[in-house]
């Protein structure tokens, strides 16, 4: 499975991150977007559980945006 | 046939209030109510000390229930904050609660997860050793390890203890148990000065681990939700219970939060609740989930029983 746009805001909508995905820009950090750190921490959990791998906390500086965790991940599956 | 007999808590009446820290950690109402869950924390007094607590909570018990000292032949107290290194606090709530030489006593080193271990354990010991009255305590007072400058820990905790009458008059019977560890987490939430937590760690395992663990349980003993009257978990922060409650599909009312006034207590979360929910005519079935340092989990099955 490859990551796409639909599948990370899937994700950000699985754990009632925010209640619409459809306006978020792909290149602006999710916490500029109304996700605050704790909402992230659990959408990397789902990720994790989706895609099937573990994310170190030093990597997370890559995985600010949409953009940025589509590239991570897919570097990685 | 072995049973809860009564529970009995005790919260400090201290509190320190995390609205009046705020400023120092950026803070708002939102994060503190609807996040961590925990609007103020209970705080033990300088001189009182984990065995103090514990006495404490067996003078509430005594308010409950008769209780004679002289009966009670076995004792158990969960804790990693304990009075000294050694002896165990256990032999010390002996002494001050002047139970009988004949009485079995012995401490239980977890955390979150401690009440569910020490709920089969001593129901376990005093079934094979023909025991008649036990105590089991919690008290795990995080005050001792707190570093007040961390965001992480110096929020969440609050100090409290519990103890749980075990004998054969009661009316709730533990019928099931189930557990795990995970040690590659030992290091998520530690203490060897001050207590760390890894935060984001701790979250992703109780979020990930705790939901199938319960959804197994309940398939162990062919139980569905409807089945069960409350879930009780333990208390770790308004966010990790929603979370879990939300992974497991389960109504809102059947997941208690109830720590906003004294915050997390660790094994005494879950027998604080309990001392309720025990009480309310209602509930026939609850499932109670423990979870934290180690990594560890536990969920016990505990049935009404109609006499």
């Amino acid at each position: 499975m490859q990551a796409t746009v639909e599948i990370i805001k899937e994700a950000i909508l699985e754990a009632e991150v925010l209640n619409n995905v459809d306006d978020l820009v792909n290149d602006i950090s999710l916490s500029k977007q109304g996700c605050d750190s704790l909402d992230l921490v659990n959408v990397y959990m789902i990720l994790e559980e989706k895609f099937g791998i573990k994310i170190p906390d030093e990597d997370l500086d890559q995985l600010l945006t949409i953009n940025g965790i589509i590239e991570y991940l897919n570097a990685r599956i | 046939m072995l049973s809860i007999k009564a529970i009995a808590g005790y919260v400090p009446s201290q509190r320190i209030s995390n609205r009046e820290k705020m400023s120092k950690f950026d803070l708002n109402d939102d994060f503190i109510e609807n996040t961590i869950g925990v609007i103020e924390h209970a705080r033990k007094a300088s001189d009182e000390d984990t065995s103090d607590l514990c006495v404490s909570a067996f003078a509430n018990l005594t308010q409950k229930v008769e209780v004679n000292v002289s009966d009670i032949d076995c004792c158990i107290v969960v804790t990693q904050n304990p009075d000294y290194k050694l002896p165990h606090t256990s032999a010390i709530v002996h002494k001050k609660l002047g139970l009988a030489k004949n009485c079995a006593c012995f401490d239980i080193s977890l955390g979150c997860s401690g009440y569910i271990y020490g709920l089969s354990t001593i129901m376990a010991f005093m079934q094979s050793n023909n025991l008649k009255n036990g105590l089991l305590f919690t008290a795990d007072p995080y005050s001792k390890i707190i570093d007040e400058e961390d965001k992480n820990t110096a929020l969440i905790f609050g100090d409290g203890a519990t103890v749980t009458l075990i004998n054969d008059e009661g009316n709730w019977q533990a019928t099931g148990y189930d557990f795990g560890t995970d040690g590659n987490g030992y290091q998520d939430l530690i203490c060897t000065d001050k207590l760390f937590m890894n935060g984001r760690s701790v979250f992703t395992f109780a979020a990930s681990v705790i939901p199938s663990h319960i959804k197994n349980l309940m398939a162990k003993y062919s139980f569905e939700d409807i089945d069960i009257d409350k879930y009780i978990l333990h208390q770790g922060s308004k966010y990790i219970v929603d979370t879990i409650r939300k992974r497991l599909k389960v109504d809102e009312r059947k997941v208690p939060f109830v720590m906003y006034n004294y915050g997390n207590t660790v094994s005494s979360s879950i027998p604080l609740i309990l001392e309720q929910e025990l009480q309310n005519s209602d509930n026939k079935r609850l499932i109670a989930t423990g979870f934290g340092v180690g990594l560890s989990w536990a969920s016990v099955i505990l049935e009404k029983i109609e006499r």
